[in-house]
């Protein structure tokens, strides 16, 4: 394996591990557990991911293709990774007991600095049809879109190419006020992003 | 814009010196809080202190790295009263299953706390920019930024700018003359000569580096 490879599979661990927080968080706030599942499933990419960059990143160094300096470095900042993805399966874990959520979690949740949201997108919304991309949402509203449900099928940490249609359900994260102005796109209220 | 919030909390606070060694050893006194409260706590320390460790990292700075160690200690107190304070509130077998749920939790916050702890040790590491140049691919990056004199930011809160709505910018800390603002509220403001970290894509540093450098008007 190439040293930038190995490069690339640890910022793949490192946002999948971010995105994974996010959406142990949202499970919970939204009582949902395909969202859950899908932390868990996560976590074993991750597991798998982690291993092989291991293996891979000595390899690097016995071929002499790698300081053992940044081989370290790269397989620490891995780990921290893996952790926090074993700290989001913890919380997701949360959701998939048979016990009903504590009231006072959903309170915790919502009064946090960063909000989670949940909006579906109606027919005559300006988002339908365009991509993420085309949208910049992030910059524009200040929701970064996690996850989404189009049909019957889940897409998790979409990207700038993932296209946004109608009756689709977007979960985002952002500021308080960012979520008023992505529910009234969504709604078709407004249609200035 | 934002609901007033009452509750005690040490984020959004400005602090001289994070003591957080004095934090370690002082005796550990119960304080009644509402696990509500608590766990809000743990929960914004856990999603800011990941960055702020990357951002003590890039921007070399141990200042940061201080403000880390300060706030892994005191997720740990947190984690402790959160512990009681549940323990006491449990009366029936169904409360204790809920609020099981809860501390588990609340370990979560804080393992991550401790991740961000062992990240700040990569900094002691005499490697070759290695770590820069990986964070620096990622989509969402830690951005230092400027307010200069004339920038139309200057006087003002970030909540009335909007500043995360509009760029998608994050901000994560401010340095200003010779001390750190972590986790900004709404409430507070800008000044002129402020050096602000904030998390977001290329594009949101964009806009709001033209704006903090008054070369924009507008902040859109």
């Amino acid at each position: 394996m190439k040293n930038d490879t190995a490069e690339d599979v640890v910022l793949e661990i490192k946002d999948k591990s971010e995105l994974m927080v996010d959406l142990a968080y949202s499970s919970l706030l939204y009582n949902n557990k395909t969202i859950a599942e899908e932390v868990y499933d996560l976590e074993n990419l991750i597991d798998e991911l982690y291993e092989t960059l291991q293996k891979d990143t000595l390899e690097a160094v016995s071929r002499q293709k790698l300081s053992v300096d940044n081989a370290l470095t790269i397989i620490k900042l891995a780990k921290a990774g893996e952790e926090i993805a074993d700290a989001a399966q913890e919380i997701a874990d949360v959701q998939l007991r048979d016990v009903d959520p504590h009231p006072i979690l959903t309170m915790s949740l919502k009064e946090s600095d960063e909000v989670l949201s949940r909006v579906m997108v109606k027919k005559d919304s300006v988002l339908c049809g365009k991509t993420l991309g085309e949208l910049k949402l992030g910059s524009e509203t200040g929701m970064t879109v996690i996850a989404m449900r189009h049909k019957n099928r889940w897409l998790y940490g979409p990207n700038k190419k993932t296209q946004i249609d109608e009756e689709d359900i977007l979960f985002a994260k952002g500021p308080e006020d960012g979520e008023k102005h992505l529910q009234e796109l969504a709604q078709g209220k407004i249609s200035e992003i | 814009m934002g609901k007033e919030k009452h509750r005690h909390r040490i984020l959004g606070k400005i602090k001289r010196t994070p003591l957080w060694k004095k934090e370690e050893f002082s005796e550990i006194e119960y304080e009644p809080t509402p696990v509500k409260d608590l766990l809000t706590e743990m929960k914004d320390i856990s999603e800011l202190i990941i960055d702020l460790a990357y951002s003590a990292i890039l921007l070399h700075n141990q200042e940061i790295a201080e403000e880390v160690r300060y706030l892994e200690v005191r997720m740990d107190k947190l984690n402790y009263d959160i512990r009681i304070m549940a323990m006491m509130a449990a009366r029936s077998k169904e409360d204790a299953e809920q609020l099981a749920g809860i501390l588990q939790i609340a370990q979560a916050a804080e393992k991550i706390s401790n991740t961000a702890g062992d990240i700040i040790l990569l900094m002691k590491e005499n490697t070759e920019p290695v770590l820069p140049r990986i964070l620096a691919k990622a989509e969402e990056r830690i951005f230092r930024l400027k307010i200069v004199e004339d920038s139309p930011a200057c006087n003002q809160t970030i909540g009335s700018l909007n500043i995360e709505s509009e760029t998608g910018m994050r901000i994560i800390a401010i340095r200003r003359e010779n001390y750190w603002i972590y986790n900004p509220q709404s409430t507070s403001s800008l000044v002129a000569n402020d050096i602000v970290i904030a998390r977001g894509t290329d594009e949101g540093y964009k806009q709001l580096n033209a704006f903090f450098l008054g070369k924009k008007e507008d902040i859109e």
